[in-house]
């Protein structure tokens, strides 16, 4: 059932990247969204299949591959990976909706897109760190095509900078893989037969520090966020909400799966620099982004420092916690894609996407009303506004972050702040006030154009209101992954571990005295 | 000194000064904003004569009334008509309120003047004594207020005056169009000069009020006065609506604390001529009400280029604002070149000279005005 996921989206890549004959962008548009919205709706019912009360995987495929490498096929779903499918398959399903009809090489550009989803998809299934290095490696090249085919004018330029980075990311993550079977005497890449609790704390340091580069290139943290404002500018809006929406998941969901998950004592060790470390990129995400005067960046910015509440929460690792993970990671992916689709919206009527020169976008007659009120609304849950996805998860993540480390989180908090800074100079610049003579005769915006966007506006708007309904489905994962004894010992302080540095089963003890 | 946008000022004020010398109008000729103008006239036509005649039955029905609730319904109120009212499916009689308050806020011509006087005063206490001969309540309040029921006859005579003023607008703008659709009118000028006539003609109508109670006839503003319609009505509302406007019940507003309003009415610069179409509403009298009111009647010819324009219909608001204010300017034409004080073709070189200097008042007047852009 899992494996129809993947292939689905393979085949439908393959149809429309093989079509034997050429055909206009309008039909491979269709074609591709064709097999996008049936992988939605195989998504869909998967989670009707899905138990939300069980904790552990569900709906397993295994099939062996290549034992002599200790490589298989296994798929599996939880509540952790669920939400982000669900993400993947509606945001691919937007993204080829706000494709330009008439983009160059039609068939070669929505064949990328469907494989760049096969790979999300495959990653955020695999059960074997293997599977899923191949996976995540498989998303990296249809990426980087689309960027440096499909984008702006320095498309070559910030291409060519997030393979380099994202090579560097691999290259990490596969040598914390390696090391992990390796150094674990385990019999294969398979995530059930990973029993690192034995290793002695440093080399599970040593092997959580290649988790951190290699993902938090992907997510990306400070200081290895440098690829992606500039590939974010240089994308197309359809790539730049996937690129948002969910390729950044892939490094939190890596995160928690592979290095929260497998290494929790050097992670309950690192956890007070992590926060430390989410704090430095929730300040410094939304410092950059009250600098800029280029909105496609400061939104950019603005992810930087939102990813950055879900390494606070992830460090905390307390149940709510790592709930709020989830939910921050869902509602970026909601806020982030609406935003860059009416960034993309703004651009492509405009013709500009600089605070120097748009002035008073809402005008309701001349100006872009609908996508002027979608962005407030945008920014609105950005800054954690209530009634919507943002503030559910920011509040989750606070509420749940504060007990373990309360001076990480009331800084990290500052950044809610200066997210409604940056946010209202946006709207206040670009669509507050008179339209300037620049964009004082704008094209219309057909209802095909912002429908996409007002997808998103509603699922934020219903989500904030009702959060039980994606809550749910994670709960006992969440809850599952946190009552293990090493996530525990979080909340003590990183001297009693520095002392017990060579007692791997340290956590045990300080599980003990909690209760 | 001489700043860069003095000279420009300057220079443009020469240009339309010599334009209108050389009996051109304010706005340049073409066969597009011919279309436009004429166009956008005749909804104003159709529009102005649905005011003109609600004021018309508000001066002579609803004087003296506390609470005139159906005041727009022309009497004729019925369940149909109290929906479609409510459901806003009617024309925005406000608009033509908030004209009237515009000109008795800023007052001038003989009607002012006149409304202000002893003589009135004393017919306006003689109709309140005849109106409320039963009503001791009333007739105690005004004894102890005088000036609050004279105001509202004030009113009543200014719903009076601008419902006639606007009677006789109305009828030139749809002689406008029909001449028009018969290809009689084909330029600007000749548009210009048809709007002057008629003006002209109208020059002396007299303005008059009368009011009935109880079977007898009350005179508010006799003839005897000598109020006529163009120095009496249609003077003051140009001065007033096109020029000087109020600088509130839009959606910019200003803040006179913060010096933003000129102490001075007289150069109060938020009329018609004056405000940006862009924000929908501006300063002064909001022309939202009007824009929507002039779309239902908008002639298929002109209703069809708003519909090609770039945005459709999206803007049609803002299109028809700045057609309207293109027409305004052609109107604004007519009345500075009627109100000149020698003829425009004398060859007496000390009148030309006047006539020069009236024009160059004109242009100064203008100088912040939208004439450079309706000419873009």
């Amino acid at each position: 059932m899992l494996s129809t996921l993947i292939f689905l989206q393979l085949l439908g890549a393959a149809v429309v990247g093989f079509y034997p004959s050429a055909i206009s962008g309008k039909l491979a548009r269709f074609i591709s969204l064709s097999f996008a919205i049936a992988n939605f709706l195989w998504t869909v019912f998967l989670v009707i299949q899905f138990n939300p009360v069980e904790s552990g995987q569900q709906l397993t495929e295994t099939l062996p591959w290549i034992d002599a490498l200790g490589l298989n096929y296994s798929l599996g779903i939880d509540g952790l990976s669920l939400p982000l499918l669900v993400l993947n398959g509606l945001l691919i399903c937007l993204a080829i909706c706000s494709s330009d009809q008439d983009i160059q090489r039609p068939k070669f550009y929505y064949s990328l897109i469907l494989l760049l989803s096969a790979g999300v998809t495959g990653a955020f299934l695999a059960q074997n760190l293997l599977l899923f290095f191949l996976f995540y490696e498989l998303e990296l090249i249809p990426l980087y095509l689309l960027i440096a085919i499909w984008g702006g004018q320095k498309r070559g330029y910030a291409a060519t900078k997030f393979l380099i980075y994202t090579a560097f990311s691999g290259i990490a993550i596969l040598a914390s893989f390696l090391g992990m079977v390796w150094l674990s005497r385990s019999s294969s890449f398979s995530l059930e037969d990973l029993h690192l609790s034995a290793l002695p704390l440093t080399t599970q340091l040593l092997l959580l520090g290649g988790i951190l580069v290699g993902f938090g290139i992907k997510i990306p943290l400070i200081p290895f966020h440098t690829w992606l404002p500039d590939a974010h500018v240089e994308a197309s809006t359809p790539i730049s909400v996937l690129l948002a929406g969910i390729l950044l998941k892939l490094g939190t969901y890596g995160l928690l799966r592979f290095g929260m998950n497998l290494l929790p004592t050097a992670w309950a060790y690192l956890a007070p620099w992590l926060a430390v470390w989410a704090v430095i990129s929730v300040l410094y995400g939304a410092s950059c982004a009250i600098a800029q005067t280029d909105m496609k960046k400061m939104v950019a910015y603005s992810s930087v420092g939102h990813m950055g509440y879900i390494l606070l929460a992830a460090a905390a690792a307390t149940p709510l916690s790592v709930l709020g993970c989830v939910m921050q990671m869902v509602s970026h992916g909601l806020i982030s894609a609406l935003l860059f689709l009416l960034v993309g919206i703004v651009y492509k009527k405009t013709g500009s996407r600089d605070l120097e020169v748009l002035r008073g976008l809402l005008n309701p007659q001349r100006g872009l009303p609908i996508v002027g009120s979608m962005m407030i609304l945008g920014v609105m849950a950005s800054a954690g506004t209530p009634g919507m996805v943002g503030f559910i998860s920011e509040f989750i993540v606070f509420r749940g972050s504060f007990p373990v480390f309360p001076v990480q989180t009331l800084l990290s908090m500052i950044g809610t702040g200066l997210t409604a800074v940056y946010f209202l100079i946006l709207v206040n610049r670009a669509f507050f006030g008179r339209l300037s003579a620049q964009v004082i005769d704008l094209p219309r915006v057909y209802w095909s154009e912002q429908t996409p966007a007002l997808i998103l506006a509603l699922l934020i708007l219903f989500f904030g209101i009702q959060p039980n309904w994606l809550i749910h489905w994670s709960q006992p994962t969440i809850a599952a992954m946190v009552y293990t004894p090493n996530l525990l010992a979080t909340s003590s302080s990183g001297k009693d571990l520095q002392q017990n540095l060579e007692t791997p089963d340290i956590h045990i003890k300080i599980h003990q005295s909690h209760f | 000194m001489l700043t860069t946008q003095d000279k420009l000022s300057n220079y443009l004020l020469i240009e339309f000064v010599q334009r209108l010398q050389t009996g051109e109008a304010l706005l340049k000729d073409s066969t597009e904003n011919v279309l436009e103008v004429v166009g956008i006239l005749k909804s104003y036509g159709i529009v102005l004569d649905a005011y003109s005649q609600n004021l018309m039955y508000i001066a002579e029905h609803q004087f003296l009334q506390f609470f005139p609730f159906f005041k727009y319904f022309n009497g004729d109120v019925s369940w149909k008509k109290l929906f479609r009212h409510i459901w806003h499916n009617r024309i925005n009689f406000e608009y033509a309120e908030y004209c009237l308050k515009s000109m008795m806020w800023h007052g001038g011509g003989g009607l002012d003047a006149y409304l202000d006087s002893n003589e009135f005063q004393a017919i306006a206490q003689a109709v309140i004594a005849a109106k409320f001969k039963n009503n001791p309540l009333v007739n105690i309040l005004n004894q102890l207020f005088p000036d609050a029921l004279t105001e509202q006859l004030r009113v009543s005579a200014y719903y009076s005056g601008l419902g006639q003023f606007w009677r006789v607008m109305s009828d030139i703008f749809l002689d406008l169009s029909d001449r028009y659709d018969q290809g009689k009118i084909t330029s600007i000028p000749q548009i210009v000069d048809l709007i002057k006539a008629g003006l002209v003609s109208n020059a002396l109508n007299p303005i008059t009020y009368s009011i009935k109670i109880d079977g007898k006839v009350w005179e508010i503003l006799p003839k005897s006065v000598g109020l006529t319609f163009l120095p009496d009505t249609a003077v003051p509302y140009v001065e007033a609506v096109f020029f000087r406007g109020t600088p509130f019940l839009g959606v910019v507003s200003y803040n006179a604390q913060a010096y933003q309003i000129p102490p001075d009415q007289s150069r109060f610069q938020y009329g018609a001529l004056y405000a940006d179409p862009l924000p929908i509403g501006s300063a002064g009298i909001p022309p939202t009400l009007l824009m929507q009111d002039m779309r239902h009647y908008l002639p298929e010819y002109l209703h069809k280029i708003y519909r090609n324009s770039r945005r459709g219909e999206d803007d049609l608001l803002i299109q028809i604002c700045l057609s309207f204010q293109k027409s305004m300017f052609c109107v604004t034409t007519a009345t500075i070149l009627g109100l000149l004080p020698y003829p425009l073709d004398t060859q007496d070189i000390s009148e030309q000279q006047a006539n020069r200097m009236n024009l160059e008042k004109w242009m100064k007047r203008l100088q912040n005005s939208q004439l450079l852009e309706i000419n873009k």
